[in-house]
């Protein structure tokens, strides 16, 4: 866009037969206001991620298998025990989770790249870590108490944080290359589930592959 | 016209109230503005509203702004002058409503939003919206599946103006995106309109006669756009759309348009009349300002549930 923009004053500049260079702006020197939604809400989501969306997942997770056995009790039991949601009628529980398991299924070649691990030794399914670029879901920020809707100035930018969140956890991620099939990978994260035999989809705030 | 008549059956009936005090709800009046009731879903809300208060002992006032915002000022000043308890209100303009919702505020009279946002908190109690972007994820969601995750698409936009627009458009893209074979080849806008669907959806196929969906804004271009491709013999095109009206539900079920999203209109509109009741009782509705309700994917499997929209446990 700035580099259209240059061109455009080049072009307009020479058309209009002075010779002058439009230089192109400097990067940072934009204020605030001039900002799109999205420029703003990645620095919001800089500025909160590293500092306090990690250590509050980090300190509010619960262990995978207290979060399945609590779902076996009942979606609502479960989410009024364990997980958290906006103030808003119809809202599905978050809940924030940590765990370790086995890589069964590594899918690294899609947008929305995915480990899935067991967790329980059996050999089947317990929790899918999406890994991007293409993060589904707001899961992150839903379960943030201290991200609030009405802070916002609609849903655009709510759901642009949303994104921005998602970029951080993306970026954030680390993995050595190769098949990770058999690997054991520790985690913590944050995920949405709409009732108790959803599939667990983790975002994933802390992702380790174990030596 | 017709707005002048609403106005005059409302400013009468309101009078009446006043004359005769031994019918008047003891709770006293609730007001309810929407944009004009010819869309089903505006009607929707208004009546979900106007059923719920009555229930809970007001009577009520409901007037249409029909999206003009001088008009909405005037309902405005009108249901101030009434002195009614509240106002439950889908507005006229994110910016252009602040300064009406301020008047009632500052007399003493608190407002509660459905369906579309402010721009500022604060001067609202409550403003409580569907999600949007959730909504427009589950129905690209579903567009994608049914598309084979792959072929030449079409989206039509909302009015460029209003934020839903924007927002369900990008909620779309977020997912369509992400499956290389999807393939965009034209992305119009016609302004929430059928009629205007139906023209620039002949326009495309024109250009694009190898086109296989067509994802929409809302219900109502969903079906201009349906009515264009049965005109053209092309009911083979897949049709998504938003809002989850009756009439995107008759095409699903007569296997036309197959799928769209709905937004529950007739709950949040009671929601809003609850929350009112609660605020004037104990002075808090006890949940937060802003609020965002999930919506619901529309498809053969549970259209036969929904009706006015609401969806039947």
């Amino acid at each position: 866009m700035r580099a259209m923009t240059a061109i455009l004053g080049l072009s307009l500049a020479v058309a209009l037969g002075a010779c002058k260079i439009v230089p192109n702006p400097e990067p940072g020197s934009e204020n605030a206001a001039s900002q799109t939604d999205e420029d703003r809400m990645a620095a919001k989501a800089a500025e909160v991620y590293d500092s306090q969306l990690v250590p509050y997942v980090s300190g509010k997770a619960i262990d995978l298998p207290v979060l399945t056995s609590a779902l076996h009790g009942g979606y609502e039991a479960a989410g009024k025990a364990h997980g958290i949601r906006p103030q808003a009628e119809g809202s599905p529980w978050n809940f924030l989770v940590k765990g370790q398991g086995t890589v069964i299924e590594a899918n690294r070649e899609s947008r929305a790249a995915t480990l899935t691990l067991d967790a329980t030794g059996d050999g089947q399914a317990d929790v899918t870590i999406q890994l991007g670029p293409v993060i589904k879901g707001t899961a992150l920020r839903d379960s943030a108490d201290f991200i609030v809707f009405t802070d916002y100035r609609d849903q655009i930018e709510f759901a642009k944080l949303a994104r921005a969140l998602n970029d951080r956890t993306h970026a954030a991620i680390t993995l050595p290359e190769g098949d990770l099939t058999g690997k054991t990978v520790r985690f913590e994260g944050a995920t949405t589930l709409r009732s108790a035999t959803d599939p667990i989809l983790v975002v994933p705030t802390v992702l380790d592959v174990q030596p | 016209m017709k707005l002048t008549r609403r106005l005059m059956i409302s400013a009468l009936g309101l009078a009446m109230t006043v004359a005769t005090p031994s019918f008047a709800a003891a709770e006293g009046t609730i007001a309810i503005i929407t944009p004009s009731h010819d869309n089903p879903f505006f009607k929707a809300e208004a009546v979900g509203a106007e059923a719920r208060a009555k229930e809970l002992g007001y009577d009520t006032v409901v007037m249409v702004h029909d999206d003009d915002p001088n008009k909405q000022l005037e309902l405005f000043n009108t249901a101030i002058g009434q002195g009614v308890k509240a106002i439950i209100l889908d507005n006229a303009g994110a910016d252009a409503t602040v300064a009406a919702v301020q008047a009632a505020k500052d007399a003493g009279i608190p407002s509660f939003l459905i369906d579309r946002e402010i721009k500022e908190s604060g001067i609202a109690v409550s403003q409580i919206v569907s999600n949007n972007y959730q909504g427009a994820q589950l129905g690209a969601e579903e567009f994608v599946k049914l598309m084979g995750e792959t072929g030449k698409y079409a989206e039509l936009l909302g009015r460029e103006a209003d934020t839903n627009a924007g927002i369900r458009s990008s909620g779309y893209h977020d997912i369509i995106d992400q499956y290389p074979d999807m393939e965009m080849v034209a992305q119009q806008t016609a302004n929430w309109s059928q009629t205007e669907a139906y023209t620039v959806m002949e326009t495309i196929l024109q250009a694009n006669p190898d086109i296989k969906g067509v994802i929409s804004g809302n219900d109502t271009m969903a079906m201009g756009a349906w009515a264009a491709l049965e005109a053209a013999g092309r009911t083979d095109v897949i049709v998504v759309g938003f809002d989850g009206s009756n009439d995107v539900r008759d095409s699903i079920k007569a296997g036309g348009i197959k799928a769209t999203v709905l937004q529950p209109a007739y709950r949040q509109a009671q929601l809003a009349v609850e929350q009112a009741d609660a605020y004037l009782k104990n002075g808090s509705t006890g949940v937060d300002e802003k609020q965002l309700m999930d919506c619901i994917l529309i498809n053969a499997e549970n259209a036969d549930k929904l009706e006015t929209f609401a969806l039947a446990e």
